[in-house]
């Protein structure tokens, strides 16, 4: 005679357990063990003798703890947050490891491994310096990228298209690409204007060739099938050109501009190089030159973040523009 | 004179040091306002009849006239539905319809094309689907995007190269309906060379049937279709008068193969 009572009981109490499960999914998570390890282990004893910094490594820990918690009831998408969440528990894992490996046991050269502690301190000493640096280098980097698009895309559309000029080309450019771009800073030295020039030209250099050939390659694979449909409707070469061809290939040249974007970022230590009196590369160079590894290792830390924002934003555009794509 | 002149038209083709005749003397007219299919096995250069309309291909020898012009390259005057989805992934349908009206009307603005874009659109039943991409669309509903950017050109001459030759057999008659509805529907009506390889699909739309053979490819038989318009499937197939037609077709169309492969111990 219960029968009937359970089964309209039944789906209530699956429902209840349901929201249960997603809220535990939600907050109840590695990263925040990991989280509570790396803050203990910020109470053992130090080995190392020079100020460990501790406090600013609790200081960022809480930090980013609180960050994780409001996004974990913020977004929506499992799969965001469980990006996010990732690189959280990787930050948090790499913390742990280099604080034991630093100040707590001490088995690093101290003068090559600072403490993380230390990075943060002296992160925030040197924040005006570092920001200025950002905004150096960004500016480098994209007026020499951006540079290279705007010549390497309309001319690779242009060879491309071109059955005969593109196959020589294909070639060309895989001699001119493959020899390193720093090779040409004397060159650029001796007929640029200023030393700023030249790493802009470095940059332009490292991203031009593979985008060139990015481009070339996917006007060379766009399908017989979507020229022949363009062609029936009678449209002009302009059209053909910028509003078939061009978002034909466009996958192709995201990658051709994805491996631009990797190479100037490499490059930018050897662009900043010369004579640069600011920039990322040239704090990066500068400090470890002095031996100074707490801001060498500061300055890559940096670069890393900048480069991962950039991505993102990279990433973001490429989604939106190749969204027609299943 | 008539809207559409064949003259003499021969295709050679040179592959791999071989060479060999796609189409060998095809002569034919076509009158305005006319539908035409071209039937006829695979090999038989219907494709590359229609190519040569369609201004992709060159003839080796001969010409083809439109209102007694010859024809070089595309034209503006011609719409084109290939069976592989001709539409551009990039655009959405509605997208994809204005830009074919764009490149036949420069002059009409974004929101007029897009006005007309969405009436044609409307006519083969996509109202909900205007904003969606082709890669979010079934085969058959991406033919009727074509379809609808071919109308929506308003071109004097619609070509087809098997349109509904990828589409399964309840979406093809559903198509073939449709298309039939709106060519019978306008005024006037428009010219139409339709190529296919299904009988049944000739004999519902056309008013005449070119029919060919293969090796080299060359005009078989030209038949008209006697059937009025408007036109009902359900119905028509039920007549007599439509059986014998078929049959007939039927036969012509396997007898030119028995023919080929060499004679009576062929059994169809």
């Amino acid at each position: 005679m219960n029968t009937p009572t359970n089964i309209i009981a039944a789906p209530a109490i699956k429902k209840d357990s349901k929201l249960k499960t997603e809220f535990f999914r939600r907050y109840f998570r590695v990263v925040h063990s990991l989280f509570a390890v790396l803050i203990l282990i910020q109470f053992l004893p130090d080995k190392l003798t020079t100020d460990t910094y501790t406090s600013y490594v609790i200081w960022f820990a809480a930090g980013a703890e609180l960050f994780t918690l409001i996004l974990s009831a913020l977004i929506k998408k499992p799969a965001s947050l469980n990006l996010f969440v990732d690189i959280v528990a990787f930050i948090y894992g790499l913390l742990i490891a280099w604080t034991l490996a630093t100040a707590k046991f001490n088995i690093l050269k101290a003068s090559l491994f600072p403490p993380p502690g230390k990075v943060f301190w002296q992160f925030i000493g040197d924040y005006d310096k570092i920001l200025t640096n950002i905004q150096s280098s960004v500016g480098i980097i994209l007026q020499g990228y951006l540079l290279a698009l705007a010549v390497a895309v309309p001319l690779g559309l242009f060879l491309g298209w071109s059955a005969r000029l593109g196959s020589a080309a294909t070639y060309i450019s895989k001699f001119l690409g493959a020899i390193p771009p720093i090779v040409y800073i004397p060159y650029g030295i001796a007929l640029l204007p200023t030393f700023r020039s030249v790493s802009v030209f470095v940059i332009f250099l490292a991203t031009f060739w593979p985008v060139l050939g990015g481009t070339m390659s996917g006007v060379m694979n766009v399908e017989k099938k979507t020229i022949d449909s363009a062609k029936v409707l009678n449209v002009n070469k302009f059209t053909m050109m910028f509003s078939v061809i061009l978002p034909a290939s466009l996958q192709q040249i995201f990658i051709g501009c994805n491996q631009g974007l990797t190479v100037s970022f490499v490059l930018l230590t050897s662009a900043e190089m010369i004579g640069a009196q600011s920039g990322l590369g040239y704090y990066i160079k500068n400090y470890s030159d002095f031996g100074d590894y707490t801001r060498t290792i500061v300055g890559l830390i940096v670069v890393g973040i900048v480069i991962v924002i950039i991505s993102f934003i990279f990433n973001t555009i490429q989604k939106y523009l190749l969204r027609w794509k299943t | 004179m008539s809207k559409i002149e064949i003259n003499h038209l021969t295709v050679d083709y040179t592959e791999k040091k071989k060479s060999f005749t796609a189409l060998k003397d095809v002569s034919f007219s076509i009158e305005e306002g006319e539908f035409v299919s071209v039937i006829g096995s695979s090999g038989c250069g219907k494709s590359t009849l229609l190519s040569i309309l369609e201004g992709i291909n060159t003839p080796t020898d001969g010409e083809i006239l439109i209102n007694g012009e010859k024809i070089k390259g595309t034209g503006t005057d011609r719409g084109v539905v290939f069976q592989h989805y001709s539409l551009f992934p990039w655009m959405t349908a509605r997208k994809n319809v204005a830009f074919g009206i764009k490149q036949v009307n420069h002059s009409a603005s974004r929101s007029e094309r897009y006005k007309i874009a969405d009436e044609f659109l409307d006519k083969v039943g996509l109202e909900q689907f205007k904003n969606k991409y082709p890669s979010q669309l079934s085969g058959g509903m991406q033919q009727r995007v074509a379809i609808a950017r071919a109308l929506a050109m308003d071109t004097d001459i619609l070509l087809m190269d098997e349109p509904f030759g990828a589409i399964d057999a309840k979406n093809r008659t559903i198509l073939q309906e449709l298309l039939l509805e709106l060519w019978e529907g306008a005024s006037p009506r428009k010219t139409v060379v339709f190529v296919t390889h299904d009988i049944d699909e000739a004999i519902l739309l056309s008013d005449k049937i070119v029919m060919m053979t293969a090796n080299p490819g060359r005009v078989y038989r030209e038949l008209e279709v006697p059937f009025d318009r408007p036109r009902n499937r359900s119905e028509l197939v039920q007549t007599r008068e439509y059986n014998k037609f078929r049959n007939n077709l039927l036969s012509l169309f396997y007898s030119d193969i028995a023919d080929k492969i060499g004679g009576e111990e062929v059994v169809l």
